[in-house]
């Protein structure tokens, strides 16, 4: 684990209207790791990722990427930054086939026409650098392909960018429990193989199972941000539906106080995971 | 499913641009292959039969008559199949032909000396500006465009109404260098016909190799994911709308030269016809799918089923039933495609798991 986390977020703000959906929030991404984004529905947990990417403007708050501050406006902002993001259902199109999938938007050229072979070779190598094998053809339509298989190809995509940060919505929702195995597989993977990953779930046991750390959103503040290893299954579920658990999470005299991550001594430990 | 071939991805990095790799662009192409050559066979029984009972039907003016006959719809077909991709249909093609031809004919009866280039440039740019009124209709109402082109082609032609008032243009009125482009040939194949070839390959060769050609087909399969993905959406659809306004806006100076007798009925319920022979090219209705050529070749089989019924003796009463059967067949077989190759492809994988 490095010193400096690869994102840093500091008391972000965002309101739709009259209505405040994050409240100062803070949240701490590292590489090399994966940090669970849980919080029940309404949380906000959708919402920050969309100021993450660049989808959402925040109102107030500051960004640092790898220390530097800097200022995402645009999904293309972010990007360029190398985040990325898989949506639940929306990745792929069906009538394409994997490799178009892979490049949407960012085709390869030669000259002014598709390059086919080089853009067929890049996704070949990136599935492979994955060890991801249950593709039989890259030429085959993505409608063909199993949930498990789909989400897979959407964080292929994701990863073949260079990307240094991947968040991933809910990636296990809609999959049975063997393809459920195989992405979190992945997802373990991808951090790695030395990428940030924010991992979006409503299921214990998969964030149990793959997170270094989990950042817990209450009504739009973040009460949270602790290492998987000094936290149960039960005090999770606590924060989740009542912002505090223990010593854990918003304190009595409330407020702004509640960043569990300001006083938590998570960060001054390393090592692995599990 | 998993760990069905392992060593898949690493051969395919290997060696993706040689042999193997041809081999597995394979299933798309092939059954895109499949379609197209589906509708060749259809078309070479259709004009075998007919042969067969009566020889003349192949003879040089009779084909040239096909070919002539068919050069229009193929040029509205590949400006539909643009349309129809990105999962929107343009039904006001029919009138934009109507109102560009018209306008063709009042052009020359107003300047008499105009060049016929530039009757064409004018001809292509007034269907383009039509298709802008629909993609501009489209982007601001964000209305499905069935409703809003449905809207203009009653518009397109009560403007072609009120302007013509009745009146009627003939061959007289327009200069004859004009009408030999309708009518003449090189080497035996009529101008028309060539350049629909020239729009076919133009535009099959952009939805193929062109990136925003691909995102096209993106925007039909999966309208989020293409935005997602940061195609701009909005825009392409117009752009889309304006390219099938100026290929009718072209039909229409070509409708003009060929028939030189024009009034403001010209190219009544053609979008029909259009969209019919797309579908029966294999552009899937619902957006995604298809190719310029498969298009083309609808149009192709559609206006020879129209001939061939005449030299079959068949009553021409029968034409529309048979276009219909051959619609809903069409629909099958790619049903029956799709099926197949999802079981093919679900039987494979099951043998992994």
């Amino acid at each position: 684990m490095s010193a400096t986390p690869l994102l840093e977020l500091r008391g972000i703000d965002k309101s739709f209207g009259p209505v405040q959906v994050l409240r100062d929030v803070a949240l701490t991404v590292h590489p090399g790791e994966v940090t669970a984004l849980v919080g029940d529905n309404g949380a906000g947990k959708s919402t920050l990722v969309k100021c993450i990417s660049g989808i959402h403007p925040t109102d107030a708050g500051e960004f640092l990427f790898n220390g530097e501050p800097v200022h995402i406006n645009s999904p293309r902002d972010a990007a360029a930054l190398g985040i990325e993001v898989v949506y639940q259902d929306l990745a792929l199109c069906d009538n394409l086939d994997i490799v178009q999938n892979m490049f949407l938007g960012r085709e390869k050229r030669s000259g002014i026409v598709l390059d086919e072979p080089s853009m067929e070779q890049l996704a070949a190598e990136t599935l492979a650098g994955l060890s991801i094998r249950t593709v039989t053809s890259l030429r085959q339509h993505v409608s063909s392909l199993s949930g498990g298989q789909r989400q897979t190809v959407a964080i292929a995509k994701a990863v073949l960018w260079n990307s240094r940060l991947v968040i991933l919505d809910e990636p296990t929702a809609a999959l049975g429990v063997a393809q459920t195995a195989q992405v979190l597989e992945l997802v373990r993977r991808l951090a790695d193989n030395g990428l940030a990953v924010v991992l979006i779930s409503h299921n214990m046991n998969d964030v149990f199972a793959v997170a270094d750390r989990i950042a817990a959103l209450y009504l739009g503040q973040m009460v949270a941000q602790v290492k998987t290893t000094d936290i149960t299954h039960a005090q999770v579920v606590e924060l989740i539906t009542a912002g505090r658990s223990g010593a854990l999470g918003l304190t009595d005299d409330s407020g702004g106080g509640g960043n569990g991550n300001g006083t938590q001594p998570a960060d001054s430990i390393s090592g692995g995971h599990r | 499913m998993s760990l069905t071939d392992a060593g898949a991805p690493e051969r395919a990095a290997g060696n993706a641009p040689s042999d193997p790799g041809r081999q597995r662009r394979g299933l798309t192409e092939r059954l895109l292959a499949v379609r197209e050559l589906s509708l060749l066979i259809a078309l070479g029984l259709l004009v075998l039969v007919t042969t067969v009972r009566n020889d003349r039907f192949l003879s040089g003016q009779s084909v040239k008559d096909l070919l002539l006959g068919c050069a229009i719809l193929v040029i509205l077909a590949v400006g539909q199949t643009l349309v129809i991709i990105t999962r929107n249909v343009d039904l006001s093609v029919g009138s934009i032909l109507g109102l560009v031809a018209f306008a063709t004919g009042s052009l020359f009866l107003s300047a008499p000396g105009t060049p016929w280039p530039v009757a064409l440039v004018v001809g292509v740019a007034l269907g383009a500006l039509c298709g802008a009124v629909n993609g501009g209709l489209i982007a601001v109402a964000r209305v499905p465009a069935l409703v809003i082109t449905l809207g203009t082609l009653y518009a397109f032609r009560g403007i072609d109404y009120y302007w013509a008032s009745g009146s009627q243009i003939n061959a007289a009125d327009m200069p004859p260098s004009f009408l030999r482009l309708g009518n003449q040939t090189v080497l035996g194949v009529p101008v028309l016909f060539l350049v629909a070839l020239v729009v076919v390959a133009v535009v099959g060769f952009y939805l193929r190799s062109y990136r925003s050609g691909r995102e096209l087909y993106a925007i039909g399969s999966e309208p989020a994911a293409a935005r997602l993905s940061g195609i701009p959406v909005g825009r392409r659809v117009f752009a889309v709308f304006v390219a099938s306004g100026a290929f009718a806006g072209l039909a229409g100076v070509l409708y003009a030269a060929r028939f030189g007798t024009l009034d403001a009925a010209a190219g009544t319920g053609l979008e029909l016809q259009v969209v019919a022979a797309a579908v029966v090219g294999g552009v899937a209705i619902f957006g995604g799918s298809g190719s310029a050529y498969g298009a083309a070749l609808g149009a192709v089989l559609l206006t020879t089923i129209g001939s061939s019924l005449a030299v079959l003796r068949i009553d021409p009463f029968w034409q529309q039933a048979v276009v219909g059967a051959l619609i809903l067949a069409a629909i099958g077989l790619d049903r029956v495609l799709a099926l197949r190759v999802a079981a093919r492809l679900r039987g494979r994988s099951a043998h992994g798991a």
